[in-house]
């Protein structure tokens, strides 16, 4: 930061400050502390944060979860990452190269790297983590990816080269998404085992300062961060498992931010004035949407017209409303909305319940008995709705029973807790319908999730989708580099799934946080990356600080 | 049948036991009448009117999907007690019967169903019942059998300590001396001598069926969406506690005050059983 810049903000922040003590009420009490003051850029000071499940370890690319990737992205670098408006830039790398043919990229480290420890960070770490993560006995989730790089090689330590059989466009993303460990603390060692899951040294703004089970990790500022220094000295994250625990702890002051659902957001919050005191609110759309889908293998799910037919039967816009209180946007294609992948000519399929009637009795559906219940061959139209145990996916599952009862059809609700609804239905396939959710990466590839081939136990496509067509256009997708002829692949890709209606879009969320008002130097509105990607220069000024209590 | 009426009217003339048994039947009749007094639908589904507090419209507000509590409230009472009874009744059933075949034959067999009954009370009963409703679907049908099947145990015992008594009672020995048939010395003279203890369970059991059909109602494994029960009802009211407390009150007070007005008619009837709080025995 320019030394300009930063008088220009001082001087801002004076005139607002200004502003503010002249506005204030003469009678306010004086120990009320006014959040809205705006202060300077300071570092130091503590930030905590909660999540409800405590990291298996902290190498990502073994545990696999969001908890542990969580933690991880703060102590590793990738050699890539996204800037504010999602494009790529270097993060361990200073440039990178694509060759004319598209199928090696090289990539310059950034001079002079070191990890926490004080070794040198060079192409051999990268080297190295590529060689872990595709692995087998690693068995990590994220091989596929760098499975398909034929050769990497270490030119010199400054310089890393992949080379993959055919171009691959989704090979950037994936080096953004790789976290870099240090070869000279793992070589040899067992990463299922290994002590360093739990005493990680990294390279990025943090180091893992203590973990203490159930209750916190800790983590404190690296003096060898390759990026510079973070603002904020500590970030602490309690494992707080119950959301209402958690709720409770952020009004009690104890947690510093944490997601919300829209009833806190747009309900209580707003309803109590000492909540909206302390606390900002922070809405930004999210990359994921909460769908419906029919296991394809079941009759008779198999039918389109009939899958259609629900589509056209269910309102929305009402799940919308009445779930997420207006905080959800209704897609026609899976992408984030108004990124370049999202298809701008496709509508959702309104809703429609005498289309949905004409093209199930089109399909052979009739109430023969009169009992308000279609049947087919004497079989009444019924079906039973998983969901996990997640209250808007319930309440969704609640509204798809009326609207769907009322065109004849007998929908059984049922929710179960993740780990069995994972382990005994999804992976099994022994299920009608699911309502869940997809949280998406940045690169428009939805291979894992739609390509017939994908559908062995575990894997992502577990409704059985099947489409000739669409798996053409996936593997087109992944070796078109050039951008637009790239955007209409996946185009195309997004109007054919939302013709075939393998699943119902129910809707793109909004992700809600609220983080207390001792936070600054939060972008609002959050740019394309979201409101954390800054979180570096967030800072708390010394008066709004915790009295800390050095016990640890 | 005359023992019974008048065990009744003992108990009854204490107020505790007679408050408990104003309380079972009152809750009894808003639940029959659930169709009739239930202002609502309880599923008809508001999204205009969620979470809205205790009004004239709604005397107990409504939920998160602006579902009327009062009517749910009603309704899930018809649940709490059909899986009360039901489930005392396939325990007590068992209970009878087992302990009838201990009590009576001695020997083997009661060495085996006492052992039985050690090690079904040895298991703790809501982890069993957690555990086998996890290979089963959660349905109502499911939980009352589920409840009745874990819960026999002290029925079996009280059946068998009172025919063991019995057997040795003078009435008894001149049945058997004069060749009556076992069926007839079991079904005349020893069941109907050992029914008011049976009655006593039984009254407290309910109390405990509808306490643990709540507990896995909260839990997500009891009564399914969008059937309304007390438990379900106090679920969706745990996320929202400080704000939305009507969520939470009044399925709680609901199921405190028919938990104690079981217990109340309960220990009103033990009470009124034992020998020596009575002054007419």
């Amino acid at each position: 930061m320019s030394p300009l810049l930063l008088n220009l903000n001082t001087a801002i922040c004076l005139s607002l400050t200004l502003l503010v003590a002249g506005c204030n009420a003469p009678n306010e009490k004086q120990y009320q502390i006014d959040y809205t003051t705006q202060f300077p850029q300071v570092s130091g000071g503590t930030l905590i944060n909660a999540m409800t499940g405590e990291p298996s370890g902290l190498i990502s690319m073994i545990a696999g979860e969001s908890a542990s990737s969580a933690i991880s992205s703060n102590i590793f670098n990738s050699l890539l990452k996204y800037d504010k408006n999602l494009e790529l830039e270097g993060d361990l790398v200073a440039h990178w190269e694509i060759s004319t043919d598209q199928k090696t990229i090289t990539f310059k480290l950034k001079p002079n790297l070191k990890w926490a420890d004080n070794n040198p960070l060079t192409s051999a770490d990268v080297l190295f983590t590529w060689q872990a993560v595709t692995n087998e006995k690693n068995a990590s989730p994220y091989a596929s990816d760098f499975l398909l790089v034929k050769k990497a090689e270490t030119p010199d330590a400054q310089t890393f080269r992949v080379t993959y059989e055919q171009a691959y466009a989704p090979a950037l993303d994936s080096w953004a998404g790789l976290q870099i460990l240090p070869k000279h603390l793992l070589e040899g060692k067992d990463l299922h085992t290994t002590a360093f899951a739990r005493k990680p040294i990294g390279s990025h703004y943090y180091q893992l300062d203590s973990w203490k089970h159930g209750e916190h990790l800790k983590l404190s500022k690296n003096a060898n961060s390759v990026l510079g220094p973070a603002q904020i000295d500590n970030l602490v994250t309690r494992i707080i498992p119950d959301n209402s625990a958690q709720f409770l702890e952020l009004m009690a002051d104890n947690i510093d931010l944490m997601g919300l659902d829209p009833i806190k957001y747009s309900r209580i919050i707003p309803a109590r004035p000492e909540l909206q005191k302390k606390l900002a609110l922070y809405k930004e759309l999210g990359n994921s949407y909460t769908y419906m889908g029919f296991n394809l293998k079941h009759k008779p799910f198999d039918d389109v017209r009939v899958r259609r037919a629900i589509n056209y039967a269910i309102d929305k816009q009402e799940i919308i409303d009445g779930v997420y209180l207006g905080l959800g946007i209704n897609i026609a294609s899976p992408y984030k909305p108004g990124t370049r992948w999202s298809n701008p000519a496709l509508t959702p399929y309104p809703y429609d319940p005498a289309k949905a009637r004409s093209l199930l009795k089109e399909a052979g559906f009739t109430d023969s008995n009169g009992d308000g219940i279609l049947e087919r061959d004497g079989k009444p139209f019924s079906f039973e709705i998983i969901t996990n145990q997640n209250k808007e996916r319930e309440k969704s599952a609640v509204l798809i029973q009326r609207r769907l009862k009322e065109v004849g059809i007998d929908v059984q609700i049922r929710a179960i807790e993740w780990a069995s609804f994972i382990s005994r239905f999804i992976k099994t396939g022994d299920f009608d319908v699911v309502v869940l959710g997809w949280g998406l990466g940045l690169d428009p590839d939805q291979y894992n999730i739609w390509h017939s081939s994908q559908q062995a136990p575990g894997q992502f496509n577990f409704i059985g989708y099947n489409n000739p067509k669409v798996d053409k256009l996936l593997e087109q997708g992944r070796l078109e580099l050039n951008p637009d002829r790239r955007m209409e692949v996946y185009h195309q890709f997004s109007a054919t799934l939302l013709e075939d209606s393998p699943i119902i879009y129910l809707s793109a969320g909004y992700g809600l946080t609220a983080i207390h008002k001792r936070v600054k130097g939060i972008d609002d509105p959050a740019p394309p990356a979201g409101i954390g990607h800054n979180s570096q220069d967030w800072y708390i000024p010394k008066s709004l600080r915790r009295n800390e209590i050095s016990a640890h | 049948m005359n023992t019974q009426t008048s065990l009744l009217q003992k108990a009854l003339s204490n107020p505790l036991s007679l408050a408990g048994f104003i309380i079972i039947v009152c809750v009894f009749v808003l639940s029959m009448l659930a169709p009739i007094v239930a202002p609502y639908d309880p599923n008809y589904i508001d999204v205009k009117a969620i979470l809205l507090e205790p009004s004239i419209q709604h005397w107990m507000g409504t939920d998160g999907l602006g579902r009327d509590v009062l009517s749910r409230m009603l309704y899930g009472g018809r649940i709490s007690l059909l899986v009360g009874l039901v489930a005392v009744g396939i325990s007590t059933a068992i209970g009878i019967l087992l302990g009838a075949l201990a009590g009576f034959y001695r020997g083997w067999v009661d060495t085996l169903i006492m052992r039985i009954v050690d090690v079904m009370l040895s298991i703790p009963s809501f982890f069993l019942i957690l555990a086998v409703i996890a290979f089963l679907t959660p349905s109502i049908i499911n939980i009352m059998i589920v409840i009745g099947l874990t819960s026999w145990m002290g029925v079996t015992r009280l059946v068998r300590a009172e025919f063991l008594s019995l057997s040795e009672r003078e009435f008894v020995m001149a049945s058997r001396t004069l060749g009556a048939k076992n069926s007839r010395l079991i079904f005349t003279h020893l069941l109907p001598n050992s029914l008011t203890p049976i009655i006593v369970s039984a009254v407290l059991g309910v109390a405990g069926a509808v306490l643990m059909e709540s507990g896995l109602s909260f839990l997500g494994l009891g009564v399914q969406a969008p059937q309304a029960s007390w438990g379900n009802i106090l679920t969706d009211g745990k996320e929202y506690i400080q704000f939305a407390w009507w969520l939470s009150l009044f399925p709680g007070l609901a199921i405190l005050i028919t938990v104690l007005g079981y217990n109340l008619l309960g220990e009103g009837l033990r009470d009124a059983l034992d020998p020596r709080s009575g002054t007419n025995h």
